[in-house]
């Protein structure tokens, strides 16, 4: 029996306060399988006659290579495949480092074979090229341009034309009118996604029409169709799945190259190939945040008013153009004037990375705020809320200035000194600004036996996010059921389509459908049940697993027995409505860290973020998402900076030692606040937002404890003992 | 970047004298390679008992088939003197337990974390053929989807994971810690999952879970007795 949602009452989110299932701590339903291992990752994909891939890279971003030879690898035992993947012949060359890099692919029988495949490999390089790795070599007037369009197209070329907005004539009078002005340039590193599960893929194709692609991927609706091209197979007989996968933060939309050697090697043996990149390989080409210098000069009056701004930026997004939002970001400012531009590298292209350009922007803008401030002795926290035109702002700021301490906290309009042991404890603030709505297409199905079970289907992808639970509650929540009793479908290109997981959009993309598709299950189920109980369907009531007449407890059925008068099985489709979801988020955190003046170590006490996004559907998930981006913010913060050779061309931190990530001994106290004081009954999605304003906060407390304005991140040791010598 | 006149070139296999930077460390008696401990600074085994092991020491060759005690079973399993226990727990063990995870492979991240005599250890650390005789407890030996272990039932209530791919190795390192001191406080846990990295920022809920499993399994052992 198949129905489709007809004419009838239009759906709408349930008051929080009515909420059963919602707005609650709901355990994730995947938990059981991530905690003993027995979660199934594409890494963790072992399928017959399953050969192991391996990528050869060059190690210099730039080379004439003379040579490939494979055939020493087709000798290594267990390697079965082997295969130069640059047309030396016609002078195909490594342009950047990236996936232009990859010389060649060897798979065999073992990984361990496949290694030594790769090391059998002879590649002689006719001249390794000037590297061109760092901004300041990509600006050098000798310096040989190597942006995108090197290989067709109009040539490479050295930096991109510089996009404005706003008025420069206009905003340079308005600094010269204003009581203090803050000229500074503030610089970001390149930053790595370090997802722990690399890019990749097991591809099993044994010849034939068919295939089935088991791809770390952040959109499986998606990628079915450019799978099927590298394979060259019908879109229809191509199927890819992700049930679990280790990480993406904006890294892994497509197929990438590895993919379309993982697709070729595949069709090449009619085998199954296993092709995730070694670590090394996923610094080196699964992209990253781009890097940026950002030039400020803003001016403020005396009694706290952000005048004027203007900015001179670059982007670092090595062959792609990198992301920044426009100045003045989230403040207002009377007059203020942007410009920015790529300045390209050879490097590995900048890939979307949670709120791309956020966290660049949100550090130097809120350094600068906070410079203005100090410049004009202002508390900082007013200076903002002065600055701010969105209340929403003011009453998140307060609330985080509540529970960091910044009522009690001795010095607010200068920096304080370090004390007798020779620490030093300052507060710092910022605020966060996000979109989050989702998107069509996206459909969900709702089937439900006569034997009680009942599944929802929709192609979305857990990224870690907790969706495949929201799936689950959501549909609890309209039918008086648990979670639990609840099968969620996900991760399948087979199921209905839902959208790419980027940008925040899941929660807004996948929750209408759900909710649409469970509220039609609902409604021809109520149509059964209202005969067999002899009242009007309008009155039932769903709850603790029961249906009952409103009014008459008495009168009800068991979820089961409901489920009995449907006779056969019942499916339904919901598809996508904008009015369940919504748009536009806020937060606000601030952070209280100690600075150790004798060594230089700035350990952060504690974060706090206050956070907004409509309806909070899962509060223990809402509360991970929150922690996970101050704690990601923070790693930005204090540690994280890819660094390179400049005259070998060689990345120096191509591994998680010499890369560091926050561990459990560098986080402190975290502490993540929904905002409940957000009306809006809508879906949102918001987990880009808590990445963006930590580790400026952070900067800004350490001035605050001691004075040091450190400029550029990684906000290491030796910038605060450099800075305190300069201030005594 | 040619490399056919390196001598250590580890070209051959199967029984054809076989050489890899790992086989090199082993043949020449390096035995500690493989003593690297996760969870802090590694404690050196006894001289003593190094100067014995030493002298044990054969220089293996080709592939050979040991057997190991993986959570309680003997499973014989053919390896190379180079493989290490994470990839012969991947990929060579059948079926493969793929619970411990591959994510640097040089013993930077703590995800293929394994319980080796009582102790963490990375297994991306360890070869194959010095874990014979040894009992080794991988996260599959913890618990089971429907008989959670405590920590594992900790990790659960808390949400103390997301993307889940570094979540094995700190169930096996929290389990590691509170083996060896069940009273541990928050610090000394923090300590015993140092070891470990999370890119999703999952700690704060980590702490959470490992101080309730403490609190569950120090009540389970009270209620025993």
């Amino acid at each position: 029996m198949a129905s489709t949602p007809s004419a009838r009452a239009e759906t709408r989110w349930k008051p929080r306060a009515e909420q059963t299932v919602l707005n609650a701590d709901i355990r994730r339903l995947d938990g059981p399988l991530k905690v003993t291992g027995a979660a199934r990752y594409s890494h963790d994909v072992r399928v017959p006659n399953m050969v192991y891939a391996r990528l050869l890279l060059c190690p210099y971003p730039r080379a004439k290579i003379a040579k490939i030879d494979v055939e020493p690898a087709r000798a290594v035992p267990g390697v079965v495949y082997a295969e130069p993947l640059k047309d030396v012949a016609s002078g195909e060359g490594v342009l950047y480092q990236g996936d232009d890099s990859v010389l060649a692919v060897v798979a065999a029988e073992t990984p361990e074979a496949a290694e030594d495949g790769l090391r059998a490999i002879v590649v002689e390089a006719e001249e390794l090229l000037p590297p061109v790795v760092t901004v300041e070599q990509a600006l050098e007037p000798d310096s040989p341009p190597v942006g995108p369009g090197g290989r067709g197209g109009g040539g490479p070329r050295r930096e991109s034309e510089p996009a404005t907005s706003g008025d420069e004539t206009a905003a340079r009078a308005a600094l010269e009118a204003c009581d203090v002005v803050v000229d500074a340039t503030y610089r970001l590193p390149v930053q790595h996604h370090a997802c722990l599960e690399t890019h990749g893929m097991v591809v099993e194709y044994r010849g034939g029409e068919e295939a089935t692609v088991y791809a770390s991927t952040q959109a499986v609706s998606g990628l079915a169709g450019e799978a099927a091209q590298a394979l060259g197979l019908a879109r229809e007989r191509v199927r890819v799945v992700t049930q679990h996968m280790g990480g993406g933060f904006g890294s892994k939309f497509s197929l990438g190259l590895e993919g379309g050697v993982a697709c070729r090697a595949a069709r090449d043996l009619g085998r199954p190939v296993h092709l995730m990149l070694t670590r090394k390989d996923e610094f080196l080409m699964a992209g990253n945040r781009s890097g940026s210098i950002q030039h400020m000069v803003g001016g403020a009056s005396a009694d706290g008013a952000f005048k004027a701004l203007v900015t001179d930026c670059i982007r670092e997004g090595g062959q792609g153009g990198g992301a920044l939002p426009s100045h003045p970001y989230i403040y207002s400012v009377e007059s203020a004037f942007h410009m920015a531009r790529s300045v390209y590298t050879a490097l590995d292209s900048s890939r979307a990375m949670r709120a791309p350009g956020h966290p660049q922007a949100s550090f130097a803008i809120e350094s600068m705020v906070d410079e203005l401030a100090y410049a004009i002795g202002m508390d900082p926290l007013e200076f903002r809320m002065r600055n701010l035109e969105d209340e929403v702002y003011h009453r998140q700021l307060g609330r985080v200035a509540d529970e960091i301490g910044w009522g009690a906290h001795p010095h607010k309009t200068a920096p304080g000194k370090p004390d007798a042991e020779g620490h030093a404890v300052g507060i710092g603030f910022g605020v966060s600004v996000w979109g989050g709505q989702g998107r069509p297409p996206s459909s969900c199905g709702v089937r439900i036996q006569p034997d009680g079970s009942i599944s929802a289907s929709i192609c979305t992808q857990d990224l870690g996010t907790g969706v495949r639970t929201l799936v689950a509650a959501i549909v609890a929540e309209e039918l008086g059921l648990r979670p639990t009793d609840v099968t969620p479908r996900i991760g399948d290109s087979d199921l209905p389509p839902s959208a790419g997981s980027g940008g925040s959009v899941t929660t807004g993309s996948v929750a209408p459908p759900v909710k649409e598709a469970a509220h039609a299950a609902r409604e021809a189920l109520e149509a059964k049940v209202a005969v067999a109980l002899n009242c009007d369907p309008a009155g039932l009531r769903w709850k603790d697993r029961q249906v009952f007449v409103e009014g008459e407890p008495s009168r009800a059925l068991t979820w089961e027995q409901a489920c009995a008068t449907l006779g056969e099985p019942l499916s339904v489709r919901g598809e996508w409505r904008a009015e369940l979801t919504g748009r536009g988020v806020h937060g606000a955190q601030a952070a209280r860290v100690r600075v150790d003046a004798l060594t230089g170590a700035i350990h952060v006490e504690k974060m706090v973020c206050v956070q907004d996004s409509g309806l909070v559907f899962n509060r223990l998930a809402y509360r991970s998402q929150v922690n996970g981006g101050m704690i990601q913010a923070l790693s930005y913060g204090l540690l994280e900076q890819r660094v390179f050779d400049p005259d070998l061309g060689l990345m120096l931190t191509a591994n998680l030692e010499d890369y560091k990530i926050a561990g459990a001994l560098e986080i402190g106290e975290i502490v993540a606040i929904p905002d409940d004081d957000d009306p809006r009954q809508e879906a949102i999605g918001m987990a880009e937002a808590p990445v963006i304003p930590g580790h400026g906060a952070i900067a800004n407390a350490v001035f605050n404890a001691c004075g040091v304005r450190i400029r550029e991140l990684p906000l290491t040791p030796d910038k605060v003992l450099m800075g305190l010598a300069e201030r005594s | 970047m040619s490399n056919s006149s390196n001598p250590l070139h580890p070209l051959q296999s199967e029984g054809r004298d076989p050489i890899s930077r790992r086989s090199f460390l082993k043949g020449t008696g390096a035995v500690a390679a493989g003593g690297v401990l996760a969870g802090g600074v590694a404690e050196g085994r006894g001289a003593g008992e190094r100067d014995a092991r030493a002298q044990e020491v054969a220089v293996l060759r080709g592939a050979l088939e040991i057997e190991l005690d993986v959570n309680g079973r003997k499973t014989k399993v053919r390896v190379e003197p180079r493989t290490t226990l994470l990839s012969t727990l991947r990929s060579r063990l059948v079926p493969p337990l793929t619970g411990s995870k591959e994510v640097c492979d040089q013993g930077n991240c703590g995800a293929c974390t394994v319980i080796v005599d009582g102790r963490p250890a990375y297994s991306c650390m360890q070869l194959a053929v010095d874990m014979v005789g040894r009992e080794i407890r991988t996260v599959e030996g913890l618990g089971a989807p429907d008989a959670l272990s405590p920590v594992q039932e900790a990790f659960c209530a808390h949400d103390a994971l997301m993307c889940g791919f570094c979540t094995p190795g700190f169930v096996v390192a929290t389990t590691a810690c509170l083996e060896r001191n069940p009273h541990a406080d928050l610090g000394e846990i923090q300590r015993g999952i140092a070891g470990n990295v999370c890119r999703c920022g999952t700690y704060p809920h980590i702490f959470d879970a490992a101080l309730a499993a403490r609190d569950a399994m120090a009540g389970a052992a009270k209620g025993g007795k």
